[in-house]
């Protein structure tokens, strides 16, 4: 029982830090039909950053708040002088052109970093919890309120704002937005760059979590698509229910079948598709 | 017409006088883009033709190259061509099998499906280490050919890079005379209008299916020769790098068209030869040829050739086309 609940726990955390990648990717998608595969490159580069700004200032808090604001800055300048300049023509080249960001971001950041892993030296990510006589990471529960205040603050944005209904508005029909006075390009603008923002934030709470190493990014992209895929792309409530499902998944199937854990994702996305082609949540063809 | 015929057969006497010319590292260089180009070619299908952007195209790479390679392992005399021949055939039913879950999907959902499939016959092929031998991987020796007329010895880097032009150059044709068929040119038009080809009274679901295992068929038949060119494969086979690189080598070849791959395969693998010469951070390089490419040369090398192609025309005064008309051709690619 211990371990199951222990395993239960670990599987949850991992489903916040796959939410925090996801949900970034499903906005994306959402709004301007852009499948980002630089995303992930994204988290890693933040990742990256933050080890930098932990080692020169020794601010945990600091890291959280420059990194995502860092890559906010980046990603509205790749949306404003990249992508913009390609995405009427079409899905392919939006996705073709991420990619290519994606591999020279990579192999930048091997040039500035250099190859070997790193580790952060955090005493906070080290110490524990004894919670009923079960010893528990903190740093794993605080990856779990990060994310949890994520998707609060999400919800708040997008359901209780004037920004969140101008962005349901352009997810509906972006054109109609348009002729009714709204800047769209502004708006997709802030979106993807709040896209990349919440991909630091991620990149950062993991940093502590693994090590930091350069293949940080294709760890972690696949299970990001599986998340986005599985919830049915553009669906904030599919990310959190398939980020759930998927950590679980993870967490109790490194326990019970390690040689085979990996598969099982990949077959329920499978039969998850065949099935409901638009994933779990997702209502749209 | 007969320019182009003359093109080909030109290719085709480069190609086989070049053993001549070149020394042995260039041979295999050769080589590699011939694999590469058929593997690129076969992809071309999918997405030039069909509009089918896939992300696990290596699947059937792999399955091609894991075919020859678990065949070698227990029956190391297995007759050369009737390995290939399984090879192709045995990735023409995964093609087949894996078309029907994968075609009910279209655009970037298929896109995503062909990624979770290619990650999971990775997956597969990293744990599954009693056949496929996981990490490691398998290593073979080429068999020789032998059809009792006459024999021939396949360790001999020349010997299999002509064994790779008859191959790759028949796959070649055949692929060429598929786009010409009422069964190409169907496809090609689905992509462009599928709601009217339907209303005409094609189906859709049958022709992508096709399409998709004949795809699937050649790049066995690419898996295939690149194992016996490498003589090793590993897991990474079947991987989303492995897959990228298909969709790269089209891309700069040119999308659409039909001897772009070629283009494509040559620039890619040279490029990628020459930079790593010079730095050992060559995929970023990489990267940033192909932002620019999708910035201003979305039609790739094809394309660039076929404008400087019209440059020369209207320089020796001859009508080339119009504006309108080059615009057209501009890429706005269509996916279905």
């Amino acid at each position: 029982m211990k371990t199951f609940i222990l395993f239960f726990v670990h599987g949850i955390t991992y489903s916040g830090l796959l939410f925090l990648i996801a949900s970034g990717l499903t906005m994306v998608f959402s709004m301007m039909r852009i499948m980002n595969f630089a995303h992930a490159s994204f988290y890693m580069l933040a990742a990256y950053i933050s080890y930098s700004i932990l080692l020169r200032t020794g601010q945990f808090w600091l890291c959280m708040l420059l990194s995502p604001i860092a890559l906010f800055v980046i990603g509205s300048l790749v949306e404003k002088f990249l992508i913009r300049r390609v995405h009427s023509f079409g899905l392919v080249y939006d996705l073709l052109l991420t990619f290519g960001l994606g591999y020279a971001l990579d192999e930048m950041v091997k040039w500035i970093w250099g190859t070997m892993p790193l580790h952060l030296n955090l005493v906070f990510a080290t110490s524990s919890i004894t919670v009923f006589d079960t010893t528990y990471p903190v740093y794993r529960l605080f990856i779990l309120a990060v994310s949890i205040l994520v998707i609060g603050m999400l919800v708040l944005i997008l359901f209780k704002t004037n920004l969140g209904i101008i962005i349901r508005a352009a997810v509906d029909d972006n054109e109609m937005a348009n002729a009714l006075g709204i800047n769209i390009p502004i708006l997709f603008n802030g979106v993807f760059a709040f896209g990349a923002a919440l991909a630091a934030l991620a990149g950062v709470v993991a940093a502590p979590l693994f090590t930091v190493s350069t293949d940080l990014a294709s760890l972690v992209l696949i299970d990001g698509f599986v998340v986005v895929i599985l919830g049915g792309l553009g669906s904030l409530g599919g990310a959190v229910l398939a980020s759930f499902i998927i950590g679980q998944l993870q967490s109790f199937g490194v326990l019970l079948m390690p040689q085979i854990s990996m598969i099982f994702i990949y077959v329920l996305m499978a039969v998850v598709l065949v099935f409901k082609p638009s994933g779990l949540l997702g209502d749209r063809k | 017409m007969r320019k182009k015929i003359l093109f080909v057969v030109g290719g085709v006497v480069l190609f086989l006088l070049a053993p001549l010319v070149f020394g042995l590292s260039e041979i295999m260089m050769l080589n590699e883009i011939m694999i590469f180009a058929l593997y690129a070619m076969s992809y071309n299908l999918l997405l030039g033709y069909g509009g089918l952007l896939s992300f696990g195209h290596s699947v059937f790479l792999g399955f091609g190259a894991y075919i020859t390679g678990v065949l070698l392992v227990h029956y190391p005399e297995f007759p050369f061509l009737a390995l290939i021949l399984v090879s192709t055939f045995g990735t023409l039913i995964v093609g087949f099998t894996l078309g029907m879950f994968l075609l009910r999907q279209t655009g970037a959902s298929f896109a995503l499906l062909t990624m979770a499939i290619g990650g999971m016959f990775g997956t597969i092929a990293l744990k599954w280490s009693d056949v496929t031998g996981g990490d490691d991987g398998i290593c073979i020796f080429r068999p020789d050919i032998n059809l009792y007329i006459f024999q021939i010895d396949t360790t001999s880097v020349t010997a299999f890079y002509y064994i790779s032009v008859f191959l790759i150059g028949i796959a070649t044709i055949c692929c060429w005379y598929f786009t010409r068929t009422c069964m190409g040119q169907t496809v090609l038009l689905i992509r462009e209008n599928e709601t009217r080809m339907q209303f005409l009274g094609y189906n859709a679901a049958i022709s992508r299916l096709i399409l998709f295992t004949v795809a699937a068929s050649f790049a066995g038949l690419a898996g295939s020769l690149y194992m016996l060119f490498i003589g090793t494969v590993a897991y990474d086979v079947i991987s989303i790098p492995m897959s990228a690189t298909a969709l790269l080598i089209t891309f700069i070849g040119g999308i659409g068209s039909f001897f772009g791959a070629w283009l494509g395969a040559a620039f890619y693998i040279y490029v990628q030869d020459l930079l790593s010469g010079i730095t050992t951070r060559w995929p970023f390089f990489m990267g940033v040829i192909f932002i620019l490419m999708v910035m201003f040369q979305r039609e790739g090398l094809a394309g660039l050739l076929s404008r400087c192609i019209e440059g020369l025309r209207w320089l020796r005064g001859r009508r080339g086309r119009t504006k309108d008309e080059s615009k057209q051709r501009e890429g706005h690619l269509k996916v279905a």
